[in-house]
């Protein structure tokens, strides 16, 4: 009943503020008729939006994001910006909330941004492709990685993160390699890490293997002692868990105090350093399915650098996606020589090639990657070590 | 595992899940029962104490140990100084609405004000961070059967039934409990009394805010870690199990939570459907409930509401 209740308050007082930043672009507008909508010309400056979750529980993740963006805006800025224009950007919070973020991509519209780069969450990416779509806003998707934003993409959404179809064909290869015989796939009902389980549960199922048991857990509950006691009746050895860190690192620890001694893989929700601090030493030897996190990839050191004496502290892990992101758009913004929506979309679905701190950017036919980027790291000594 | 063990020690996990709930429910329950007001902060005092319970351990931990010691130390500071928490949220965001006499619309409006102000507060002061609770206990416990009990758990249950029980004597042997029954059957008339009426309800925010406080270091403690965000579910289960008591009704409160922290555990259980059924299984029981007995298994309707 609260949460509805809440849920009311919370899209009352985004109403209201969407109403205010309404007001405030038309005024814009009539001051500056030339600055509106995503015509080239006058003014120097080129206006990205950042969907980024900056309160709720995934806040932490925004942050990190809109730093790591903010931080190769400094630089495309520092070398001249775009033909002379300087980026600037505006920040929607969607809360990693379908509600909010519909709310915020429309901010975000009205606002008059040239582009957009960010989405950490699924479920909150999907309700807004088709509100870019409508004003032609090409979405550079640097984090969410469900199969809906594919299979919902109305054409102008890039996904530079591997999808959950990458992600699957890693998770099936290391179980093979785990030995594993019984296993149990623990997801949390939300778009991407329901998407995940489902995917590696079908994979894993068309490799000739069965699934022991395929749980349910509700986002913020901290108590898994029912789902430990499932498992181990099950005789389960291994349990993969597909969604964040926070509550995968107290089904971690809860394991181990009721005494599973299975193998433990968790999908790049959970690829955080925070994981093996929260669970303590119960998280040695867990294997972590991750993108390409910056200390891992040498043409990342430079930037993990940076981006360590800008904002005091280390990139998360998806810092890197979001700067080569930036650093995509910006490349496509050069290539197509016009702001216009149509033909950054152009630019982009042509990127051959490109170069990022993750690898090399091509998109297949739907706009994802078209090779995987995953890694897989094990927790050694409370670190993560690249295991191949 | 044979099925007869899986059961009993599920009925275990649900019992401990349980006593939760009945600690910040006891907070819900109290406050509704003395000034009618659903305290929607209560779940974010249960955050705070968990905090406040994990800098003191920080600060005393050196001293004491992370250890039972510590941790007993951490407690009771976390329960008095939140516990004064409550009474400053009382004074300042409820009792001149009261006095007021505000309709009841506009206090529980107060009250979702003080929630988001107060794990929005926490947020930004831990950075939206997720502190690790680091204590020394470890995860040695006593096995009857197939049956695995830590000492951490026994230790848990333990405390929450010593402190339910410290509660259901203060409510009824003692003069201030009295007075808190007192005015929840009629303010007006103890006034008239010469009981105190303003400050009997403080007290009421002190009582319930140091329960919810001590479920929050226990839950830092048992679980390992807490962040800003962690009084929303609880709060809305504790809700939930008050309101199943009988809300208004002390031992209603205690049963409430136990009840809903088995029929969860039982959810996980269900044959064929699986575990993301096990809340569509737990609150439809509690839907069928409260229909049964919409003022909830132990609640009266408006004889006596302590």
């Amino acid at each position: 009943m609260s949460r509805k209740y809440l849920s009311v308050i919370g899209a009352a007082a985004l109403s209201l503020s969407l109403v205010v930043a309404g007001c405030g672009a038309s005024q814009g507008g009539s001051t500056a008729p030339a600055g509106q909508g995503s015509q080239t010309a006058s003014g120097g400056e080129i206006k990205i939006g950042l969907p980024l979750p900056m309160t709720g529980s995934e806040a932490t993740y925004g942050k990190d994001m809109e730093n790591s963006i903010k931080l190769a805006i400094d630089e495309i800025n520092a070398k001249g910006g775009i033909d002379g224009k300087k980026i600037v950007t505006v920040t929607g919070d969607d809360a990693c909330d379908p509600q909010q973020a519909t709310a915020a991509a429309n901010k975000l519209v009205s606002a008059g941004v040239v582009a957009v780069v960010g989405g950490y969450c699924s479920g909150a990416v999907v309700p807004t492709l088709t509100i870019y779509n409508e004003k032609n806003i090409p979405l550079v998707v640097t984090a969410a990685n469900s199969s809906k934003i594919a299979a919902q993409n109305p054409g102008n959404a890039f996904e530079i993160n591997g999808t959950a179809v990458h992600q699957t064909q890693k998770a099936v290869e290391l179980f093979k390699k785990l030995a594993a015989k019984s296993v149990a796939i623990v997801e949390q009902g939300d778009a991407y890490s329901a998407d995940l389980a489902k995917q590696t549960e079908a994979a894993w199922k068309a490799a000739g293997n069965t699934v022991a048991a395929h749980e349910v857990t509700n986002k913020g509950e901290q108590d898994f002692s029912s789902l430990v006691t499932t498992i181990k009746s099950k005789n389960v050895d291994l349990v993969f868990w597909t969604a964040y860190y926070a509550d995968g690192a107290l089904l971690i620890k809860q394991l181990r105090t009721g005494g599973y001694k299975g193998a433990i893989v968790v999908g790049d929700g959970s690829a955080d350093p925070k994981l093996s601090q929260i669970a303590g030493p119960a998280a040695e030897g867990t294997y972590v399915l991750s993108p390409p996190v910056a200390e891992y990839l040498p043409e990342a050191k430079k930037f993990a650098e940076a981006y360590k004496a800008k904002f005091n502290q280390s990139p998360g892990a998806y810092a890197p996606l979001a700067y080569d992101g930036m650093n995509l758009l910006a490349d496509a913004l050069k290539r197509a020589k016009s702001t216009d929506g149509k033909a950054v979309i152009k630019a982009l679905s042509e990127t051959k090639d490109f170069s990022g701190l993750a690898g090399k950017v091509n998109f297949a036919a739907d706009k994802t990657l078209k090779e995987s980027n995953f890694i897989v790291l094990q927790i050694k000594n409370s670190k993560f070590a690249l295991v191949q | 595992m044979s099925v007869s063990s899986i059961i009993l020690q599920q009925l275990v996990n649900g019992l401990i899940l349980g006593s939760f709930y009945s600690l910040v429910a006891l907070g819900y329950s109290m406050v509704y029962g003395i000034i009618k007001l659903l305290n929607f902060a209560h779940g974010d005092i249960y955050m705070v104490g968990a905090f406040v319970g994990f800098a003191a351990l920080g600060v005393f931990g050196g001293m004491l140990g992370t250890n039972w010691l510590g941790i007993l130390a951490a407690l009771i500071i976390s329960m008095i100084l939140v516990g004064l928490l409550g009474m400053l949220i009382h004074r300042v965001a409820y009792q001149p609405l009261i006095n007021k006499r505000a309709p009841r619309m506009s206090i529980l409006i107060t009250a979702v004000g003080v929630s988001f102000t107060l794990f929005n507060g926490v947020m930004v002061l831990t950075n939206g961070e997720y502190q690790s609770f680091n204590t020394s206990l470890g995860f040695e416990g006593i096995g009857i059967g197939p049956i695995n009990i830590t000492y951490t758990q026994i230790v848990m249950v333990s405390a929450t039934a010593i402190l339910m029980l410290s509660l259901y004597w203060f409510i009824n042997r003692t003069l201030y409990g009295k007075a808190m029954r007192a005015i929840a059957l009629d303010q007006d008339a103890c006034r008239l009394m010469g009981i105190n009426v303003t400050r009997t309800i403080s007290l009421t925010f002190f009582v319930g805010s140091a329960l919810a406080a001590a479920a929050g270091v226990m839950a830092g403690v048992y679980y390992g870690s807490i962040h800003f965000f962690m009084g929303f579910v609880i709060g809305l289960k504790a809700f939930t199990a008050a309101v199943i008591g009988g809300i208004g009704s002390i031992p209603g409160a205690m049963l409430g939570g136990l009840i809903l922290g088995l029929l969860e555990t039982a959810g996980t259980q269900l044959p064929f459907v699986g575990s993301a059924w096990k809340d569509v299984f737990a609150f439809g029981i509690l839907i069928l409930l409260l229909v049964l007995k919409p003022t909830g298994i132990l609640g009266k309707s408006e004889i006596e509401r302590m």
